[in-house]
């Protein structure tokens, strides 16, 4: 297989948790060829942000999209070709503030995709400000006393919205996030991975994480205790919440018939009128 | 006036059936040989109001419909009021016998009928197709099929109380004003302007429609939603214009034509992904059905306000094609135009119309000819770079997932400012070739779009008028009655010089549906016009030929 890292410098911050991310990606990415997906087959989508540098780094095909609206643009992707295999990369300002409506309603359509949420607590590109997952108090520079708004807790939104797939890696933990991206891809329907991504410029999480994460020992039993350990107040839980079967959106409206090609069109309008 | 024109007008509440007996009597003109032309004034409403469908018939072509009517039919008491002053000499105007105002009307038992052909609820709407049959001398069988063929429910019922409206009607022993029954055979299919745009984009190869619904571009939806399994396509109704757009480029990146539709908040909503296009060079194909605006507007009528805003769409500097169907017939041809010319210059397209032409609906075929094949610049099999510079500034396209696409192939989209392998730049030099690059498409556009008609002239005479979009309809009804030259661009960018090129500085007369003139205005930045008078309508209704009949004569004696 050919290299996956392109020859574009790369400008994250040494330490930064994107790193871990490229890693798990890349590792991943040659599991599924060695499984037999063509690269040809992989695309991506990214939105605005540093998580969406990997565009620039990771050679495969794929659109660098609008801030927020990378995950529309995945699912015009999918239902335009469903042979690909089709994964976005959001930040959680990207994901869950900008573009949240695309972020639940592909859940709710359960969309044959993947969204890979770079969490890192803040706007890292835009110099540190407050994000839909920045904690209650946050310093930046949009809210230099403090943010007063409560931060969603990502994987319980996204139960919620319907998510088939709904899971959570650490940026430092490369092969348990690598493994989870696997299935989260090889998942039908649509998956869901929130990864813990320290920013070390505005929001370094290293410490907190290292020691308040721990491996979810099996699949949640079910919806609701999915949710409380997802909102558990001592760890952040690391692994897959919940992983169900559902009849996928591109399949329920897919046409009885295939497309036509021009003259099949012709005929068509011809007898029509 | 000596045209041959019968006009019908049915009005009553919301919820009524209205637009549905109008289709019906449209229908029943078009099987006896007249040419139909079918209006809908409704409200941003699902019950009560005020509701009113207008059928013009003729041997001959109609471009629109008339204000004055020779038959008026009202189901309550607010459509005789408000349409009893549009009753032409010698005309009918049938109403419930409680609602009868004067002698102008002809009362019926409407109401005491529908209770007494009906259990529960009936369908007074029926009672117009009735009255229309009686009044044309059709059958009473021909009535009795045509209302068991168009309403399913409730059979007997209907046809029970539709024959006592006809026999009522027949007893009057009304003289005949037109002959209904005409020799030189019509064609057969009635259809709404968003029908022919649907068609045209799919003849062309539409693959998936994204769209949010707003009128009057909401039908455009609904009709291929229901086509789905006869014409093989897919429709999305997102969650909103932005991710409808932006479905739609991701749509194109993987290869398949994709096309969205909104009126004008909607399509504010979709500027940015407008950009994108421009940025990403996506051919995305984009219906914009214009009413009366700014922000919510009016929702349910007509209006040219968004020139300007279809002109400049999108932030950031970048080729796009804007054009406007003048016709019908156009609506089809140019919504194949318009898709063909997007991928071939792999740049968004606007075709701008209103709701004038999105909901009215007329009898025609449908040009087949028109639906071509074309060549989209081919790859070279190694080292593919999306945005190679060439001379056109036109790139090859090559698509993920595709026969020829290999793993060794990285296809970068970008929306970022980028090389020509897709990545990323900031630098100087690269920047200013990218943008000379995307540039250079404008003229590549405009040397393709010469192959279309890119400006339409309608009839003769030293009096020289300029509209644009269904405004052209309305004034092909007014040439039936004054001569003057019509002079149409169908193509608004690229701007069809060449073809204007006779009309430069000439005075010319400017109808649009707008308040400001911002048509005219156009007109006098590209060809240096010298406007004599603008022709305005800014109240969302559309122009009676009659009155632009008035207009028109006046400017000239001005």
């Amino acid at each position: 297989m050919r290299n996956l890292i392109s020859s574009k410098e790369n400008t994250w911050c040494i330490g930064c948790g994107n790193f871990g991310i490229f890693a798990a990606v890349r590792k991943c990415i040659k599991t599924l060829h060695e499984e037999g997906t063509p690269l040809a087959d992989i695309v991506m989508t990214s939105g605005i942000g540093c998580h969406g540098k990997i565009f620039d780094y990771l050679d495969i095909s794929g659109i660098y999209g609008l801030h927020g609206r990378a995950l529309a643009t995945a699912q015009g992707v999918k239902l335009a070709n469903p042979k690909l295999n089709v994964i976005t990369f959001g930040g959680d300002g990207d994901s869950l503030g900008e573009g949240l409506e695309h972020t639940l309603f592909a859940a709710k359509r359960n969309m044959d995709i993947t969204l890979i949420l770079h969490n890192n607590g803040n706007y890292g590109l835009t110099t540190g400000q407050a994000s839909p997952l920045s904690d209650f108090g946050y310093k930046g520079l949009s809210t230099p006393f403090g943010n007063v708004e409560k931060p969603f807790n990502a994987i319980s939104l996204l139960l919620e919205a319907g998510a088939s797939f709904v899971a959570r890696g650490y940026s430092a933990k490369i092969d348990h996030l690598a493994g989870i991206l696997h299935q989260a891809i090889r998942h039908k329907g649509f998956s869901f991975v929130e990864v813990l991504q320290p920013c070390v410029s505005y929001n370094n999480t290293y410490q907190l994480y290292n020691e308040h994460t721990a491996f979810l020992d099996a699949l949640p039993s079910d919806i609701e205790h999915a949710r409380a350990l997802a909102k558990d107040h001592e760890k952040q839980y690391l692994g897959i919440f919940h992983n169900e079967t559902r009849a996928v959106y591109h399949e329920l409206i897919a046409p009885a018939i295939p497309a036509m090609d021009v003259s099949a069109r012709k005929r068509y309008l011809t007898e029509y009128q | 006036m000596a045209q041959k024109i019968f006009t019908v007008l049915v009005g009553g509440k919301a919820g009524e059936g209205i637009k549905k007996a109008a289709q019906v009597i449209a229908h029943l003109a078009i099987i006896h040989n007249n040419h139909v032309f079918q209006t809908d004034d409704y409200q941003s409403l699902i019950k009560g109001g005020h509701n009113f469908s207008v059928v013009s018939m003729s041997p001959s072509r109609m471009y629109n419909t008339y204000k004055q009517a020779n038959l008026v039919i009202s189901f309550d008491s607010r459509s005789v009021d408000e349409h009893k002053g549009d009753l032409l000499e010698g005309g009918l105007h049938f109403c419930d016998e409680a609602d009868v105002r004067d002698d102008t009307m002809i009362p019926l038992p409407l109401a005491k009928l529908v209770k007494t052909h009906y259990p529960e609820a009936g369908n007074m709407s029926l009672a117009s197709i009735a009255i229309f049959c009686a009044v044309m001398g059709i059958s009473e069988e021909f009535l009795k099929d045509t209302i068991a063929r168009e309403f399913k429910r409730n059979q007997a019922e209907n046809t029970s109380f539709a024959l006592a409206v006809y026999q009522l009607v027949n007893q009057l022993d009304l003289q005949k004003v037109y002959e209904l029954k005409q020799e030189q055979s019509v064609a057969s299919k009635f259809y709404t302007g968003n029908q022919l745009l649907a068609l045209g984009a799919w003849a062309a190869g539409l693959d998936c429609y994204f769209s949010y619904p707003m009128t009057p571009a909401s039908s455009i939806l609904h009709y291929l939603a229901l086509k789905r399994d006869q014409l093989g396509i897919k429709t999305v109704h997102a969650e909103s214009e932005l991710a409808a757009a932006n479905m739609a480029l991701g749509a194109c990146f993987a290869g398949k034509r994709a096309a969205v539709g909104s009126s004008g908040g909607g399509f504010a909503l979709m500027q940015e992904a407008f950009s994108m296009a421009g940025m990403v060079e996506a051919p995305l194909l984009c219906f914009l059905s214009s009413r009366p605006g700014p922000a919510t507007g009016v929702s349910t009528y007509t209006a040219q306000e968004d020139l300007f805003f279809a002109l400049n769409q999108g932030h950031g500097e970048f080729p796009r094609i804007v054009a406007s169907p003048d016709s019908f017939e156009r609506a089809f041809t140019l919504a194949i135009e318009l898709m063909n010319l997007a991928w071939e210059s792999q740049s968004p397209a606007i075709l701008l119309t209103e709701k004038h032409l999105s909901e009215s609906a007329t009898n025609l075929r449908l040009d087949i000819s028109k639906v071509d094949e074309y060549q989209l610049a081919q790859p070279d099999s190694v080292n593919y770079q999306r945005y190679q510079f060439t001379q056109s500034g036109i790139s090859p396209l090559k698509f993920p997932g595709s026969d020829s696409a290999t793993d060794d192939d990285v296809i970068k989209w970008n929306t970022n400012e980028h090389l020509e392998s897709g990545f990323r730049t900031d630098k100087a030099t690269n920047i200013k070739l990218m943008k000379e690059k995307r540039q250079r498409k404008s003229a590549a556009i405009d040397s393709l779009s010469r192959k279309y008609r890119r400006v339409e002239v309608y009839g003769k005479g030293s009096t020289k008028v300029f509209a644009y979009g269904s405004t052209a309809l309305e004034l092909r009804e007014a040439q039936k009655y004054i001569d003057f030259e019509l002079v149409v661009p169908v193509y608004l960018e690229p701007f069809p010089h060449d073809e204007l090129a006779a009309y430069r500085g000439k005075e010319v007369i400017v109808v649009e549906h707008s308040l400001n003139p911002n048509f005219a205005r156009f007109l006098k930045e590209k060809l240096e016009i010298k406007v004599k008078a603008n022709i305005l309508r800014y109240d969302g209704r559309h122009f009676d030929a009659g009155e632009l009949v008035n207009a028109i004569r006046e400017a000239i004696d001005a």
